[in-house]
């Protein structure tokens, strides 16, 4: 067994079975926490779960009326959410590749838009840890959480540009792979990502929505918008 | 006018607090373990929510006023729930075994550490809430870590002073059932009926120690007020505080004690409405969080004053007389009543009715600037420097306006904006909506034999 062999099989399934394992025990450790079924006041609107729902998906856009920030420092998350969104679900072999996983597939789009979202990204990744540790209220909040995640969230990227030496359509075409190396490096960075995805931040996938909701909630039933 | 010399002698007395505390005999160990008990039994799947989806992008400091006003990192608002996320981290989270191989355990070092953070630099304002991406409840983390802090004997030592008189003897700053027949004799001279005691009543009145002793504008604004709309009122004299200490302080337990007392006044003379003086924290603590003794929402309705006289307004049933158009005025939203209480724009139609120039703050409403005075970090006195450095952000809020006139519907807001004209010698005006809008009642009614004072 090569090491890519190693790589793309029992590894890739220890790591996919940590991360749904762990993402599962997370949130339903937190489900099982005591929850308080106290009546509560009467409300001054009504605010149900579809208002909350609604006011979850606003909070995706920024806020007005708040002190000016670096525009930066706004824009800065935008972009590496939004790259890694694309490379990861619109870049031909990362389609394949999921297609071994979960058995559907769907369009890719041009080989150009992952370059230069995967570019946008790998700028975007060092800006931020730029950030992380020359901006003084960053650097007071950070903790290790911060600095894994973002270790193993740009390992993929930097390890994916050592395999980008042909056209997708080429590289799908051959029967065979020639990047053996650089390639079980690229999935094992994916794997590490996927074993520390439960234990850490990236958890804020699952739990930022339900989070806003509950807040949407709290402040929605006093009349408040959020 | 307010007498200032009542408004010196207040700030005097606040500077003696510490030295009235009752010290307690815990060990270090004993207020760890009291601290540690209280987190524990408050970390509820909310709670431990609002802990795990923090991503530190410290976009709350952009909404602190502490931070903004000091640059100090250390008012970070997610870094004041550093305490609840390592204990939740070690003990109560999905991976407590694992986590507690590399999370440090709290000490009361830090405890001590966390009392500036939660008591000097927070007034639970909930404005970080707004703006953090993914929705963090901050204000409760920190009102949880206040009710720890407060079980430690770890709460600043002049909320604790005034805790344990309102657990003690009922009375606030030593104000009790003579000190309120006082103030109402001096209402009854100025010609202003105050129907004390009524074994029945519509409307129950509350009122504060501050309203009592310093802001009776306010007291004699309400009850003017309610006279002129020939309402049936009353304020109970067993009953009328709506400062609530244990709110501020975090004792749960006196909190409970304190609305229950408000509680039981309104049931006895079948209120169908409780008003709630201008006093910031006692909406809440008597709208949102006041419960029967068995846990059942309360019967009656709960209204701030202010919310009360700008429904009357917009329901037709007062009628103001016109006011000066060239007068500027604007309005100072205090956070516990808009942002977590939900008033904001009652308080506004009351103003507008007064047919002066009303100009709104930017932001405003539910991002409107806390002064910094709430949720008793006026009454602590080491933090008085770092108050009136977040009090400049709304200076400068209220200046942009250009108003002659700051209304404001809070009495601790009003001491703190008070505190930071006195000290600027800031020329701006600084009153209370409801005697603004009683100053402009019709004088139809043997209410108003003499002008308010």
């Amino acid at each position: 067994m090569t090491f890519l062999d190693w790589v793309r099989g029992p590894l890739l399934g220890l790591s996919l079975t940590i991360f749904v394992l762990g993402v599962a025990w997370r949130i339903y450790a937190l489900w099982c926490m005591p929850v308080s079924h106290k009546p509560q006041a009467h409300e001054r609107e009504a605010f149900g779960t579809s208002a909350a729902a609604s006011s979850a998906a606003k909070r995706m856009v920024p806020k007005g009326g708040f002190h000016p920030s670096a525009t930066l420092a706004t824009v800065n998350p935008y972009i590496f959410h939004m790259g890694l969104f694309v490379v990861f679900f619109t870049y031909a072999p990362h389609i394949a590749f999921l297609q071994r996983l979960i058995g559907i597939s769907w369009p890719a789009l041009p080989d150009a838009v992952m370059y230069l979202s995967a570019a946008a990204t790998i700028v975007s990744l060092l800006i931020a840890i730029l950030f992380r540790v020359t901006d003084p209220v960053l650097k007071r909040i950070s903790s290790a959480d911060d600095y894994i995640t973002w270790t193993v969230t740009f390992l993929p990227f930097v390890t994916g540009m050592a395999v980008l030496n042909d056209t997708s359509a080429a590289l799908l075409a051959r029967d065979h792979v020639i990047y053996g190396g650089p390639l079980a490096l690229h999935l094992l960075s994916l794997e590490l990502l996927l074993i520390w995805f439960p234990f850490g931040k990236l958890m804020h996938a699952f739990l930022a929505f339900p989070t806003r909701m509950q807040l949407a909630t709290f402040f929605g039933r006093r009349g408040v918008r959020s | 006018m307010i007498n200032m010399d009542v408004f010196r002698g207040f700030l005097e007395a606040i500077h003696h607090l510490p030295e009235m505390a009752q010290p307690d005999h815990l060990t270090d160990a004993e207020r760890l373990s009291k601290a540690k008990a209280v987190m524990r039994s408050k970390m509820d799947r909310s709670l431990a929510l609002d802990l795990e989806a923090c991503v530190s992008c410290g976009y709350c400091s952009e909404a602190c006023h502490f931070y903004q006003s000091t640059h100090d990192p250390k008012y970070t608002p997610s870094r004041k729930l550093d305490l609840l996320r390592r204990v939740h981290a070690r003990e109560t989270s999905a991976f407590a075994p694992i986590k507690r191989l590399f999370t440090p355990d709290i000490t009361v070092d830090d405890l001590k550490e966390w009392q500036e953070l939660c008591y000097d630099s927070c007034t639970e304002c909930g404005r970080c809430s707004m703006i953090c991406p993914m929705g963090v409840n901050t204000a409760r983390g920190v009102n949880v870590m206040r009710e720890a802090l407060f079980e430690a004997g770890l709460a600043p030592l002049e909320l604790t002073a005034v805790a344990q008189e309102q657990a003690g003897r009922g009375t606030v700053f030593g104000v009790g059932q003579a000190e309120l027949m006082k103030a109402i004799e001096q209402m009854e001279v100025q010609g202003i009926s105050v129907p004390v005691d009524l074994p029945q009543a519509d409307v129950m009145v509350v009122t504060s120690v501050i309203d009592v002793l310093l802001y009776q504008d306010a007291l004699m604004g309400t009850a003017k007020i309610l006279n002129h709309l020939g309402v049936k009122w009353t304020l109970r004299s067993a009953g009328f505080e709506g400062a609530n200490f244990g709110l501020l302080s975090g004792s749960e337990a006196l909190q409970k004690q304190a609305s229950k007392r408000l509680v039981d006044e309104a049931l006895a003379v079948n209120a169908k409405t409780v008003l709630i003086p201008e006093c910031g924290h006692a909406y809440p603590a008597m709208r949102w969080e006041a419960r029967l003794d068995n846990g059942a929402p309360l019967p009656f309705e709960v209204m701030a004053v202010s919310e009360y006289v700008g429904q009357q307004i917009n329901q037709g049933h007062l009628k103001l007389l016109p006011g000066d158009p060239s007068r500027r005025v604007t309005y100072h939203d205090a956070c516990k009543l808009a942002r977590h209480g939900g008033v904001m724009h009652e308080p506004r139609d009351a103003l507008k009715a007064l047919g002066v120039d009303f100009v709104d703050t930017q932001p405003t409403g539910e991002h409107n600037w806390c002064c910094g005075g709430g949720a008793g970090a006026f009454l602590i006195n080491r933090a008085e420097g770092l108050r009136h450095k977040a009090w400049q952000i709304k200076r400068e809020q209220v200046e942009a306006t250009g108003a002659e006139t700051v209304a404001v519907s809070c009495g601790s807001c009003r001491l703190n904006f008070m505190a930071g004209a006195e000290k600027d010698q800031w020329p701006v005006k600084i009153e209370s909506v409801v005697a603004m809008v009683a100053q402009q009642l019709p004088p139809t009614s043997e209410h108003q034999i003499r002008p308010l004072a």
